[in-house]
């Protein structure tokens, strides 16, 4: 048992290496995060300043929350950016899938530890630069008022992300125009993730609808739990409330993209006779 | 001792007809047309440990998708495969631990890194040890001398030199046996040469090698072995030797004249194509008539500008076993 | 005349290319004006919520964002195949091919990559500004010529804004994020420029005219522009013409180099 741990623990280091060098080459790519991160926080500030006026609260969150909400929301997003949705379906429709299928190891293990060394790299290029100009330049308290349960919450949203973007990724294995699937996904995510506002903003019926749906656990959960809000939306969620409801999120998903994953393989038949 | 058997092997795919236009398309929404198509319908075969066996057969015959399945990446219609105690697809796992494969056009190797950093990966995944897989990367390169091309970003690596790493990448783990997908398809003479000396190598150390191709020549100068299918059926599986018996030793001679031809003859040997008026091949039976008495026949007849002499494509070998 | 004849040559076969395809067509252009109306839904939001910006309307900050959303429809149905078509040439190294034909090759690109799948966008955005309007009222007829007169202004820093991304993607190989930098500094010209401090509103107004795209032409409808800002005016064409001068000069070094 404890070798098996070590065999995969080994697998994952190497993968993750590799997969951080593969995209060091792109490193300048990165730069365009650390200018276009702060150009967003900073209309986002002034929209606020201007709208919240005088002060009091909007969707319960007030200005200096709604503020530090969009300086979290931002730092989570390059902390669990994915993109394996795009890359499983690459690899089903050009047949490359095969090389894994000829491999001892399950392809979503091996995705999930590109996704860790991909994000290492994203960790300093994005996310220590963006924090760092919020903190220092911006003078926004960026320091979250939980941070255990602010580091559960983003790791969550991390694999939440993943296990999302694979079951997506496994589309391809059923349909030839899979990217519609994946292009709608994100249109709703852009909606309802919290990138865009806080959820606390929609009408009530609507929160209360996301509850059920992936969107709210890969962002608006931990940048609430970030901003260190107490009672989080229209149902006043405490924050351990809010993580136990992203992991119950986590979980089913891993279980639906497991189920998934087991049908897909039956039918994948590798493109060309 | 039998590494691989297999069974009445089948393969079959769903497919559905496609209309064109828009109309066409909204109606195939609600009601498809199914085609069903057997791209392997009903192989049995048995390969011997430490053999190299060739499956041949042109275009679309159904060689990849059999040794898909003999892989594990494909699950059979029906049928059952034996491969070293395992069902491929179901103990697959298990099963490709002791497996090594090559598909032309699915590389294993990263684009922007050096392929050495790729077979870190494999050797993670493999979990092969510190000592094993410095002796066998240090002989496979030595033996494929790219002891300095590992350490070169793939992308700027010839196609020749990408196909050897994922040789080496494949290989690592000292599988048992080791499946090519048209393993030379598009090198030059210099990197086929290549490849086929580093397989009689292995093999010579015990590995079982497994390749598909319609390149007569890898054959040739490989396969112990040779099953032959086309139409997703099995129309050879005999020793190297046989073929060659139930060819004879007919060659392909393409000729270009100075003068159009007429009759169906040059120097004894019979016409079976031709290009144009000036362009003509043939085919020379060197058993019934030497290459000497040949020449000198097509010298007596005429002049002529060019001369090439070639293998018997694959077609022609297929339809020359079933007309035997 | 040739070049005219020539791009409308172009733009029909783009047309056909839509009709061939057309549920691509239909699909591309649902999701460009899906993803487009998404940013206005923040400030109906925000006014839902019982908020405002202060002195705006809902409808008014509404107007602003159409008037946004319509320059960038049409800018990217005029310029914005030139950038991927550049990105694309350059990283494929395949940009020769543009070289070879007998036309300026920026006019060559510009012509052959018209792209249809801001049509939606674009009488989406139409749509959306009218019925703005019918809610704010508008300024006359005056009104409407300085409307167009900084709308085609905000369409030449959009054009010009394409033509320096793609300039700098002969440099930057590869970087398909390139454009994000300057969607994100579009943003400033989605809302009320007086909601930003005195720095940005000078950059966004003069240096970076993003201001052009949205809030000037939507504040002549309304009636609430200052006659100060026709000189952003200036810098719009200057950044036309800067554009267009870089990319050249990019290609002419391009030639030099190779590929």
């Amino acid at each position: 048992m404890i070798n098996y741990i070590k065999h995969k623990l080994e697998i994952c280091r190497a993968v993750a290496f590799v997969t951080y060098k593969e995209w060091s080459a792109y490193r300048t790519h990165s730069l365009v995060s650390v200018f276009v991160g702060p150009v967003y926080f900073i209309v986002q500030y002034f929209i606020w300043t201007a709208v919240y006026g005088g002060g009091g609260a909007i969707g319960g969150m007030e200005l200096s929350e709604t503020i530090r909400y969009f300086g979290a929301s931002a730092l989570i997003g390059y902390l669990t950016m994915d993109f394996a949705d795009w890359n499983l379906q690459m690899l089903v429709r050009t047949g490359k899938f095969l090389t894994f299928s000829l491999r001892p190891v399950h392809h979503r293990f091996f995705a999930l530890s590109q996704k860790i060394g991909h994000r290492i790299l994203g960790f300093y290029l994005e996310f220590l630069p963006c924090l760092l100009i919020f903190v220092l330049l911006f003078k926004v308290d960026m320091i979250p008022c939980c941070p255990l349960w602010t580091a559960l919450s983003v790791l969550l949203a991390f694999l939440m992300n993943f296990y999302v973007n694979y079951c997506l990724g496994m589309a391809a294995f059923y349909f030839v125009q899979a990217n519609g699937i994946r292009v709608v996904y994100q249109l709703l995510g852009n909606i309802f993730s919290g990138m865009l506002i806080p959820l606390s903003f929609f009408p009530e019926i609507i929160q209360r609808i996301m509850i059920f749906l992936p969107f709210q656990y890969t962002n608006y959960i931990p940048a609430m739990v970030w901003t260190g809000n107490e009672a989080i939306g229209a149902m006043g969620l405490t924050i351990p409330q809010a993580v136990m409801y992203q992991a119950i999120a986590v979980i089913f998903t891993a279980l639906l993209s497991e189920v998934l994953y087991r049908s897909s393989i039956k039918r994948f038949t590798a493109v060309g006779a | 001792m039998t590494a691989i058997k297999a069974e009445n092997l089948v393969k079959s795919y769903t497919t559905y007809k496609r209309g064109s236009g828009f109309a066409e398309a909204i109606k195939s929404f609600f009601k498809r047309e199914k085609v069903i198509v057997n791209a392997v319908d009903g192989i049995s075969f048995e390969i011997e440990k430490g053999t190299v066996c060739g499956i041949l057969g042109p275009n679309g015959a159904g060689k990849s998708t059999t040794i898909k399945m003999l892989c594990g990446a494909l699950y059979p219609t029906s049928g059952r495969i034996d491969a070293m105690g395992f069902v491929p697809a179901r103990d697959r796992t298990r099963y490709v631990n002791k497996i090594g494969a090559v598909f032309g056009q699915k590389s294993q190797l990263i684009w922007d890194i050096p392929p050495a950093d790729s077979f870190a990966v494999n050797k993670a995944i493999y979990g092969i040890s510190d000592e094993d897989y410095k002796n066998r990367l240090d002989e496979m390169t030595e033996l494929f001398d790219v002891s300095e091309v590992i350490h070169k970003p793939t992308r700027v690596l010839s196609l020749g030199e990408r196909m050897k790493c994922e040789f080496i990448m494949a290989m690592l783990h000292a599988p048992e046996i080791v499946f090519l997908d048209e393993p030379t398809i598009g090198l030059d003479v210099i990197a086929k040469s290549k490849i086929r000396e580093v397989v009689r190598e292995m093999n010579r150390k015990g590995t079982t090698f497994i390749l598909t191709t319609h390149d007569l020549e890898d054959v040739e100068q490989l396969a112990e072995k040779v099953i032959i299918i086309n139409h997703g059926k099995k129309v050879f599986d005999d020793s190297l030797q046989a073929l060659k018996n139930v060819l004879g030793s007919k060659k392909i001679v393409s000729l270009t004249l100075t003068e159009p031809c007429i009759g169906d003859e040059i120097g004894g040997a019979r016409i079976i194509s031709r290009d144009n008026d000036f362009g003509v091949s043939l085919e020379v039976d060197t058993e019934k008539q030497s290459i000497t008495d040949f020449l000198r026949d097509l010298t007596a007849c005429g002049d002529f500008r060019d001369i090439s002499v070639k293998e018997l494509p694959m077609d022609m070998i297929i339809t020359r076993i079933y007309s035997e | 005349m040739k070049y005219v004849k020539i791009y409308l040559a172009c733009m029909q076969t783009a047309v056909s290319r839509a009709a061939a395809y057309r549920t691509d067509f239909v699909l591309g252009n649902l999701i460009t004006l899906l993803s487009n109306i998404i940013f206005p839904l923040v400030t109906v939001l925000i006014y839902a919520n019982g908020a405002e910006f202060p002195n705006w309307t809902m409808w008014e900050i509404l107007l602003i964002q159409s008037v946004v959303s319509m320059s960038g429809a049409i800018s990217s149905m005029i310029s914005g195949g030139i950038l991927w078509v550049t990105m694309d040439c350059v990283r494929e190294g395949s940009f020769e091919t543009i070289l070879l034909k007998p036309l300026p090759p920026l006019f060559y690109i510009a012509s052959s990559s018209v792209d249809t799948s801001s049509v939606g966008l674009f009488i989406g955005s139409i749509a959306m500004t009218v019925i703005s309007a019918v809610h704010t009222g508008i300024c006359g007829a005056e009104g409407i010529a300085l409307f167009l007169l900084m709308f085609l202004g905000g369409i030449s820093v959009m054009v010009g804004l394409d033509l320096i991304m793609a300039a700098i993607s002969f440099k930057w190989v590869g970087n398909s994020r390139i454009p994000e930098i300057f969607d994100s500094v579009r943003e400033f010209g989605k809302y009320p420029l007086e909601i930003f401090p005195e720095s940005v509103r000078v950059i966004s107004s003069i240096f970076i005219p993003v201001a052009v795209v949205g809030f000037f032409p939507a504040s002549a409808l309304l009636g609430r522009f200052d006659t100060l800002s026709l000189i952003s005016l200036i810098p719009c064409a200057g950044f036309l013409l800067f554009g267009v001068w870089l990319y050249n000069r990019m290609i002419r070094i391009y030639e030099g180099v190779g590929g």
